[in-house]
């Protein structure tokens, strides 16, 4: 007798499903030139002006976080990934087949969200260490470099990659929160850009209180090998973005649960 | 067995559904006919889980569809609305569905076989003609090798040979014993592929029985011509019968049988050239039944769901 719908087949199906659309390779492919592109951009810049560059900015300089820049940009790209491998469903009418296959919702949440993490980690991790490897490539002989042999310079690298996974997460919550794609991306880049806006708009101490907690500010101290000035270390900043997304995530699947397909 | 069981359901004020209950049963087609809106696609969706029943239930077997353990090998359906992404092939979305179920994948390659969409399976579905979407959804429907089966307006697209096509794999599909539960607002067509009836209207059961049976409770009447139809129009009004002049000289009966109207006009003398019971037709029977309902339906769509 054959097992019952586990999460492993239900988490199956979903890899077949979220490989077999343009809109993921697309994505990946969209994260991949962002994170390398920009990087390159960013890094081959400083090399070129590094002599010229003031003493202080020289001093204070890191190699690990210029050199993952990129990622702050790839940001956007994984949020949609994330966001409309559930809101694709709905536009589609592809979440009644989905359902009808595997009643239990719950299960279709945890089988997509370990879908999507497993898959974005592993590129956002190859992309992390290739983004920095290239970076420290194009620094070496003028600007300082860095080693993963390095603790803090190890952690770094890595957690940008987490940090790009915790955003993908963070575009699935809010797609399972709100349905669809156009209101998911605008909500997703809102939060990215304008908060950070409005915050800028508060009085200096308000924003040394706020911004911190900003996600791209989270991410930035992510991968940072010491804590910037007004922002939380690197461990702190994961957790509290491992929050956003757990909080998101419980909203989207109770609303997922309670509502009709 | 599939049972709906005093099926309420509501979307805000508005009642998609009201107090249904009917067994369809396995071995025969079951059609579930009604007016466009009249609840048969939100009791569809109730049955698979989809839409929350605001009271009462829909069981298969006793259990409602959550319980089930492999529900696409119990319950395979045929939803009206698409239900596929447009950007994955054929193949694809019977793999993944094939998968969430423990199917194994050379059953996909049977059903695309056996619906005549192999040759396309690769292709992207938003590509797809109507019929042969419909096609896919029947491939999908018939996947777990389910013994129960529903088909939301299964017809919609397909071209007539595909018509015949569908109807008679439906008899096959009742002939192997399983429940074949087929929704329409088209009352030829049930007429034409239907053994059981089930009619509702704005969300309400109206009636439920053979094609023969639901005519047969409607009294047709009777086409009567004779050698003096006003004083046999007399004598019918005086048996309190009711009297129609249709504009060829004949008269049409009703009330009556035909043998209680040739009675009547041989004591009476009168000589009868042609003498027809008129049988009601499903078409007719549904009008009556449903007459009611259709003049609401523009006010109480069903909510369109999904998007």
């Amino acid at each position: 007798m054959a097992r019952d719908v586990t999460l492993a087949s239900a988490s199956h199906a979903e890899w077949i499903k979220f490989r077999s659309v343009r809109s993921t390779v697309l994505g990946f492919v969209v994260t991949a030139l962002l994170t390398l592109g920009i990087s390159a951009l960013i890094t081959s810049v400083i090399r070129g002006h590094w002599t010229t560059m003031d003493p202080l900015s020289r001093l204070t300089f890191d190699p690990v976080s210029t050199s993952l820049g990129g990622t702050l940009f790839a940001q956007f790209a994984v949020g949609v990934i994330g966001a409309l491998f559930i809101t694709s469903e709905y536009s589609s009418g592809s979440i009644r087949t989905t359902l009808a296959a595997v009643p239990q919702r719950l299960r279709v949440v945890a089988a997509k969200a370990l879908v999507l993490s497993v898959s974005m980690l592993i590129v956002a991790e190859v992309l992390s260490f290739v983004t920095f490897l290239m970076g420290q490539a194009i620094f070496s002989g003028v600007v300082p470099t860095a080693s993963l042999a390095t603790g803090a310079v190890l952690r770094s690298v890595i957690l940008a990659g987490v940090y790009l996974t915790l955003l993908a997460l963070l575009g699935f919550a809010l797609g399972l929160i709100l349905r669809q794609s156009a209101a998911c991306i605008t909500v997703f880049t809102s939060l990215l850009l304008v908060v950070p806006i409005i915050v800028f708009l508060l009085p200096q101490s308000w924003q040394d209180a706020f911004s911190k907690y900003e996600p791209s500010a989270l991410g930035r101290a992510m991968m940072s090998t010491t804590p910037p000035a007004q922002m939380f270390g690197a461990g702190t900043a994961t957790v509290i973005l491992v929050i956003y997304v757990a909080v998101a995530a419980t909203v989207g699947s109770i609303a997922f649960l309670r509502r009709d397909a | 067995m599939l049972k709906i069981e005093h099926l309420t359901k509501r979307y805000g004020d508005v009642v998609a559904v009201d107090d249904l209950d009917f067994e369809v049963t396995p071995g025969v087609v079951t059609g579930f006919l009604g007016p466009n809106g009249s609840g048969k696609s939100t009791t569809m969706r109730v049955i698979l889980g989809l839409d929350r029943p605001t009271k009462g239930r829909a069981t298969i077997d006793g259990r409602v569809y959550g319980e089930l353990r492999h529900p696409l090998r119990e319950v395979g359906a045929l939803l009206e609305a698409k239900a596929v992404h447009p950007g994955r092939s054929a193949r694809n979305h019977l793999l993944a569905m094939a998968a969430s179920n423990n199917i194994a994948p050379s059953r996909v390659d049977e059903v695309l076989e056996f619906t005549g969409i192999a040759s396309v399976a690769t292709k992207r579905v938003g590509t797809y003609s109507l019929g042969m979407n419909q096609r896919l959804g029947i491939a999908a429907a018939l996947l777990g090798d389910p013994q129960i089966l529903l088909f939301d307006e299964p017809v919609n697209g397909l071209d007539p040979e595909g018509i015949k096509w569908i109807r008679d794999f439906f008899r096959t599909l009742a002939k192997e014993g399983r429940t074949v539960f087929v929704s329409s607002h088209l009352m030829s067509e049930m007429a034409l592929s239907a053994d059981q009836i089930i009619v509702i209207g704005r969300g309400r059961f109206i009636a439920q029985g053979s094609v023969d049976e639901l005519t047969a409770d409607v009294a047709g009447t009777v086409l009567v011509r004779s050698s003096d139809q006003a004083r046999l129009a007399e004598i019918m009004r005086s048996r309190h019968a009711t009297v129609h002049d249709r504009d060829d000289r004949a008269l049409s009966v009703g009330g009556l049988t035909s043998d209680e109207v040739g009675e009547a006009a041989f004591a009476a003398g009168i000589t009868l050239y042609e003498l027809t019971p008129q049988r009601a037709s499903l078409e007719e029977v549904f009008m009556g039944l449903t007459a009611d309902a259709v003049q609401y339906a523009s006010a109480s769509t069903e909510v369109p769901r999904g998007a």
